[in-house]
């Protein structure tokens, strides 16, 4: 052993391998290894692109290529429940490499904990790689994230889907786009992330009380969309993905390529969309079609031993309709819509079309990172980031005014932060400071006064961690400290129109504290505990005016104080002789002055009718929920999973059960994996059925109409894997409301006005080189 | 490395905070939108042979602010069994001159259509005009008067109704669909 050399490498589905020494005579040895048994992985397949070879791991793991010259060998290494991973081999000698393989994780990824020291290791995560975010490639962001339990969405139709986390969502939980925090306009229940979901290696969901690390985030949970640092891999790489849906006739395709070139590694992403309308069980939806453009490049350079640079640049455009027959003038025009069984506006033939009234959303960001490492265990690295959003609303108007928005946002941000990271004793610590300034704009080209006025806010902050790892258990402790300075100028719905100006200082507090238990291998505990107080957002204290869709006047309160918030998770797992995995996840927040739309006794009369009006009160509320979820494996190539959550909003001051809250769901799914058959590899086939119960927990009265009632639906996947040359491909369909179900959500606004979806089939392939 | 102290970073740190802070503007004056589609008021004049015009009067000039349209006059009166000529004007008085946007409704009349209903049933109604299609617009209406009676007579303008639909070309709203632009109310007392 005389030329040994190290190597770990960490992959996607967790390959870590170490490797061994000492002209074609040369042989790669091997140990397949599962990471959570410590016992060898039989049936992994191994592919050697260049000599188009490979071998089968034997029953304890092991296996050789034999025969090979000196060079370079890329090793294609897949097994079931795993997307292949390719690791590249410089052979100068024979050599022998052990890779371990996370295959228990897959199954029950909630248990995982992962990477470097994690900051956040003491909370829930659940994190979807890019098999599952290739695998529901054809949905956005929103609507990929529902398939992650506890996570729901609120919807305006199924283009705007905005995700639900423990009953919060919007402005309450944070969205993190490659580490930047997403500015835009996150307050309106009709706005989407606007994030391109493809250009992510991994989207993690954090459900706890959120992280003191990050501006804004007030014991809402957290969403990190990571594209990841580029492999060390002299090669260029990359693949291309195409998908297709009945349900809209939508088309989409996805590419990305990557080098970890000699001047700087780089990788580059395109993504377009483009879908007509969608079609509930019986009619079609008109005016649903969607568009989206979207592209990324990430470069990073390092300079010497220790330092590190990153760019990131995104641009994402979108075009979204939103049904037609779901645009009313007034309460009456509502009344109508729902008591008719098919929206008005409903036609017999598909379309592609969009027309007022849809979305155009522009949002592009730049990120540039400086890090300077300082031996193994601390870092400080500098961030800037610039985000651009542009938003403009188009609604049918009179006049020929439908071609000029109705509403027109334009908001510039710019971040700056500094953090560092180091170890003192036994405990990590970090600590940052930043800065972000926001630049609001309406664009008065709508003629319409404002819904939210123009602003300009200045908000400085900064946090400590300190997180300790033992043996069995792990803390940490934080807290941050945040101070905003907020200009407002808003123009009166009173005549005449003047402007007028607000001045806001506001201090923002968070403090957090979390445990992790670790007694035996098989079990876990976990603790968290969080603190904060939030201040009122810019809508909730100055929105003015009627909101399309819900036929209701909306109003903002300048004099609204801020939110205390008390948040505790607490989180529990383990498994059982390798046959059962189980985890629960229980929590409850308790808000005092929690800002929400409150109804008002009162009707507006305006010449378009009399109006509900609603404004924005504060109230003491209570929210909590649990989410569990039992997998049992009949066998490494079947198990069946059954998970359950449920979330509770009570208004603790009048005893009624606060609105929007998701209502409980429970979903069983079963999956069987086949590792080859007729040509291909890694065959998996999943069927799911999920049922989501009536909301009874609201009153009906306080409603428009009535929470619907429960649905269920039925949905089936079928993936498989081929290698042809050096191209590694994945084909897959996967079917959506199988038995057509007729049904309305009610999370989804447009349930006033028409059905949701009615069945769906993707199809798609995604190949690799 | 020790060399990077938790006073130098914090130093460094508030060095980057205050000279981003230095930036403390005010946003710019807004630019009040022209609000050109606004309408504030919807004035019915209802004339007939040998009487006094009676004039219906909506007028909401803050828009969905919070103060409360006025509506003259309180209770109108028109006389039993008599045949009214309607002409409905609509304004928006926040432009000065206000701006006629009756107008506007009459050049898209294939996209408008005036409804009339009142809560008694006691009036009836026919349209005069026509849009290019030959549907009616309801602009200039006949408005008929029976037996005495207090009702509430209500005006709607809708935007892009279907007015194919059953029943719509003869002043039925139910399959008109469309947004409603205007949905005003008057008391009517009719007298002997």
């Amino acid at each position: 052993m005389s030329k040994s050399k190290l190597i770990y490498i960490f992959l996607l589905c967790s390959l870590a391998g170490t490797s061994f020494a000492q002209d074609c005579f040369y042989s790669i040895r091997g140990q397949i290894i599962d990471s959570h048994h410590e016992e060898g992985v039989t049936y992994a397949n191994i592919y050697v692109a260049e000599t188009k070879t490979g071998a089968v791991s034997s029953e304890d793991g092991h296996f050789i290529l034999k025969d090979l010259c000196l060079g370079e060998y890329h090793l294609h290494i897949s097994h079931i429940g795993c997307e292949t991973e390719v690791l590249l081999i410089k052979l100068s000698s024979d050599t022998t490499i052990t890779v371990t393989l996370n295959h228990t994780g897959e199954m029950l990824h909630e248990v995982q904990i992962e990477g470097e020291q994690e900051k956040r290791s003491t909370e829930n995560v659940v994190e979807l790689g890019r098999r599952e975010i290739t695998a529901k490639a054809d949905q956005n962001l929103g609507n990929m994230l529902s398939s992650v339990l506890g996570v729901t969405t609120i919807k305006t139709g199924n283009n705007v889907s905005k995700p639900v986390i423990h009953g919060l969502y919007g402005n309450r939980i944070s969205i993190l786009n490659h580490g930047i925090v997403q500015a835009g306009q996150q307050w309106g229940v009709d706005h989407a992330p606007e994030i391109d979901p493809l250009s992510a290696k991994k989207i993690t969901v954090v459900k706890g009380v959120g992280s003191v690390a990050y501006q804004g985030s007030s014991l809402g949970s957290l969403i990190l969309i990571e594209s990841g640092s580029i492999p060390n891999e002299p090669h260029i790489h990359g693949f291309g993905s195409y998908f297709f849906d009945t349900n809209g006739r939508g088309h989409g395709a996805h590419g990305q390529v990557e080098q970890y070139g000699k001047f700087a590694a780089w990788r580059v992403g395109v993504t377009g969309r483009y879908s007509g309308d969608q079609s509930a069980p019986d009619y079609y939806l008109r005016n649903t079609g969607n568009r989206e453009y979207s592209a990324f490049a990430q470069v990073e350079k390092t300079f010497g031993d220790s330092w590190k640079s990153e760019l990131y640049t995104s641009s994402y455009n979108t075009e979204i309709g939103i049904l037609r027959g779901s645009h009313i003038g007034n309460l009456t025009d509502l009344e109508d819509a729902l008591e008719r069984d098919e929206p008005f506006y409903t036609q017999d033939e598909f379309s592609y079309d969009i027309s007022a009234p849809y979305q155009q959303v522009n949002h592009h960001l730049a990120k540039l990172s400086l890090q300077k490492t300082f031996g193994s265990e601390s870092y400080i690295i500098a961030t800037y980031a610039g985000q651009w959003d542009y938003r403009k609303e188009f609604d049918v108007r009179r006049g020929g005014r439908s071609d000029t928005p109705a509403l027109s946002l334009d908001q510039n941000s710019q971040f700056f932060e500094l953090k560092w990271r180091t170890k003192i004793g036994a405990s990590q610590v970090e600590t940052g400071y930043q800065y972000t300034t926001i630049d609001n704009v309406n664009d008065p080209e709508t003629g319409i006064l404002p819904l939210i006025p123009d602003y300009i806010s200045d908000k400085y902050g900064g946090y400590i961690t300190f997180t300790n790892q033992r043996e069995k258990i792990k803390t940490e402790i934080g807290g941050r400290v945040d101070y905003e300075n907020q200009r407002v100028a808003a123009i009166s719905n009173t005549v005449p129109r003047e402007v007028v100006r607000f001045k806001n200082e506001m201090l923002g507090f968070n403090a957090q504290a979390g445990i992790t238990y670790q007694p035996v291998h098989d079990y876990k505990v976990s603790f968290n505990l969080g603190a904060a107080v939030r201040n009122p957002e810019v809508n909730e204290r100055y929105s003015q005016g009627l909101h399309q869709g819900v036929g209701a006047i909306e109003e903002g309160d300048p004099n609204l104080s801020e939110e205390r918030s008390l948040k505790a998770t607490l989180s529990v797992g383990g498994e059982s002789k390798e046959k059962v995995f189980w985890e629960v996840l229980a929590y409850a927040q308790w808000i005092d002055d929690y800002i929400y739309l409150a109804p008002q006794d009162e009707f507006r009369l305006t010449i378009r009718g009399a109006f509900p009006v609603y404004k924005y009160e504060q109230t003491q509320a209570l929210i909590y929920g649990a989410d569990a979820s039992v997998i049992y494996e009949f066998s490494d190539r079947l198990n069946i999973q059954g998970t359950y959550s449920f979330t509770r909003g009570q208004n603790l001051d009048t005893d009624e059960g606060l609105p929007w809250i998701p209502p409980g769901r429970v979903k069983g799914e079963l999956s069987h994996l086949i590792p080859e058959a007729i040509g291909l590899k890694n065959i998996e086939l999943n069927l799911e059925y999920g049922y989501v119960f009536e909301e009874t927990h609201v009153d009906p009265e306080l409603d428009i109409a009535p929470p619907p009632p429960g649905y269920g639906l039925l949905g089936a996947s079928i993936s498989a894997q081929k290698s042809w040359g050096k191209t590694r491909w994945t084909f897959y369909t996967r079917g959506e409301n199988l038995l057509n179900t007729t049904y309305r959500d009610y999370l989804n606004r447009l349930r006033y006005f028409a059905d949701d979806l009615g069945i769906n089939v993707v199809l798609g392939f995604k190949v690799a080189f | 490395m020790r060399s990077f102290n938790l006073l130098k970073t914090l130093a460094l740190g508030g060095a980057v905070l205050f000279l981003a802070s230095c930036d403390d503007d005010d946003p710019e004056t807004p630019v009040i939108p022209n609000e050109e589609e606004v309408i504030t008021t919807l004035t019915l004049t209802l004339s007939s042979d040998g009487n006094d015009d009676v004039v219906l009067k909506f007028q909401d000039l803050d828009g969905d602010g919070g103060d409360a349209p006025i509506i003259t006059p309180s209770t109108a009166s028109l006389n039993v069994n008599t045949t009214y000529t309607g002409v409905i004007k609509v304004e928006n008085e926040l432009e000065d001159p206000a701006e006629n946007i009756t107008e506007e409704v009459e050049e898209e009349g294939d996209e408008h259509q005036f409804f009339f209903m009142d809560s008694n049933d006691i009036l009836s109604y026919s349209y005069s005009d026509q849009d290019e299609n030959g549907n009616p617009i309801g602009i200039e209406s006949e408005i008929m008067t029976g037996t005495d009676g207090s009702t509430t007579l209500t005006i709607t303008l809708r935007h892009e109704p279907d007015k194919y639909a059953e029943g719509v070309a003869d002043g039925d709203i139910t399959n008109a669909g469309g947004e409603t632009d205007i949905e005003v109310s008057f008391d009517i007392d009719v007298e002997e």
